[in-house]
């Protein structure tokens, strides 16, 4: 699975999540912050963790790469730095 | 197991993690199962299963007109934890108290509680809640925030405007003001669980901790650098001592 495949998944997620009004302004691409350009809330990004570990399955551990980060970090997470993460654990 | 129906009610359940079962209760209004999901339940799921869920009226969990008295959410909590056997508990703020009114009816059915920031006496909730007025607008609902989310929040529209409409709908649509207004002081002094308070050194819920302490036998007082939303204040102090609470 090449990147641009995890991030069209990550993107499918995120709208079976919050609806396609994330889509509105304008595509998701890897720079795309979280909170500050996608203003998921916290409950949002539950869902968006269990749907991807649905997804993905058991070799990405989502909680446990979010639990090594500051809240700082979290605030500043990525699409990008989702899907290389997500990259990461897959053979 | 994303939403299981209990007391009648569509509740939104999250698991993490395998061993013995912890569950997590969170506060209110500004709260959901995240509040722990990101925070101390990660740290805790290396040796437990860790059940967490949205209260009733809160994140992804139906909001019905009532029930927000600890008694009933209590009763909430025995429907979401019946098949899981003896469990160690932890609850934030209003999620503390429910995790008392719980251990306090059901004390065969807890192996160890931890109370992170329970409000004494219980209607002192609404002073930390100072966005329950009338007219909430999103201003006022970011000076209420921890001071952690606040940059995160008033960088747009969406969040807040949702966080509004929650607080709104609450305050609205349902008696949870009523009911923490009513809310009676519990009586702790026949628990004989061993139990964990965990506070800020800058929240207004400290001297009702210091009160609980006293009033719990063998209750051991933790107090933590950071206001009442010590799970973000202090997120890996908070979750370590959790941990070695419930290791005993």
């Amino acid at each position: 699975m090449t990147n641009a495949e995890i991030l069209k998944a990550v993107e499918e997620s995120l709208v079976e999540v919050a609806g396609d009004e994330l889509l509105v302004a304008g595509p998701i691409t890897p720079a795309t912050s979280f909170n500050a350009d996608l203003e998921l809330e916290s409950i949002e990004f539950v869902a968006l963790a269990e749907k991807l570990q649905q997804r993905f399955g058991g070799t990405v551990d989502f909680v446990g790469w979010i639990s090594k980060k500051e809240l700082d970090q979290l605030i500043a997470l990525t699409v990008g730095e989702l899907v290389e993460f997500i990259a990461s654990c897959r053979p | 197991m994303p939403t299981v129906t209990a007391n009648g009610l569509a509740m939104h359940v999250q698991e993490l993690g395998a061993g013995p079962p912890v569950v997590m209760a969170h506060g209110l209004v500004i709260g959901s199962l995240a509040s722990w999901y990101f925070t101390a339940a990660p740290e805790l799921a290396r040796e437990h299963r860790v059940r967490m869920y949205d209260l009733r009226g809160h994140g992804r969990s139906a909001r019905p007109p009532t029930g927000y008295d600890t008694t009933t959410l209590a009763g909430d909590l025995a429907a979401l934890t019946e098949d899981l056997p003896a469990f160690d508990l932890v609850g934030h703020s209003w999620g503390g108290l429910v995790a008392l009114r719980f251990a306090l009816a059901h004390p065969e059915r807890v192996r160890r509680l931890a109370i992170v920031e329970g409000p004494l006496p219980p209607s002192s909730a609404l002073e930390l809640a100072s966005v329950l007025g009338p007219a909430v607008t999103p201003e006022t609902l970011l000076a209420a925030l921890p001071e952690s989310l606040r940059a995160a929040v008033a960088t747009g529209r969406r969040q807040a405007e949702r966080l509004v409409a929650t607080v709104v709908a609450l305050v609205r649509d349902t008696t949870l003001l009523a009911d923490v207004r009513a809310e009676p002081e519990p009586d702790a002094s026949g628990l004989r669980i061993p139990t964990l308070l965990a506070y800020g050194d800058r929240s207004s819920c400290l001297p009702g901790g210091r009160r609980l302490a006293a009033a719990i036998p063998g209750a051991r007082l933790l107090v933590l650098p950071g206001g009442h939303y010590l799970h973000l204040d202090a997120r890996a102090q908070l979750a370590e001592a959790l941990g070695a609470h419930l290791r005993g």
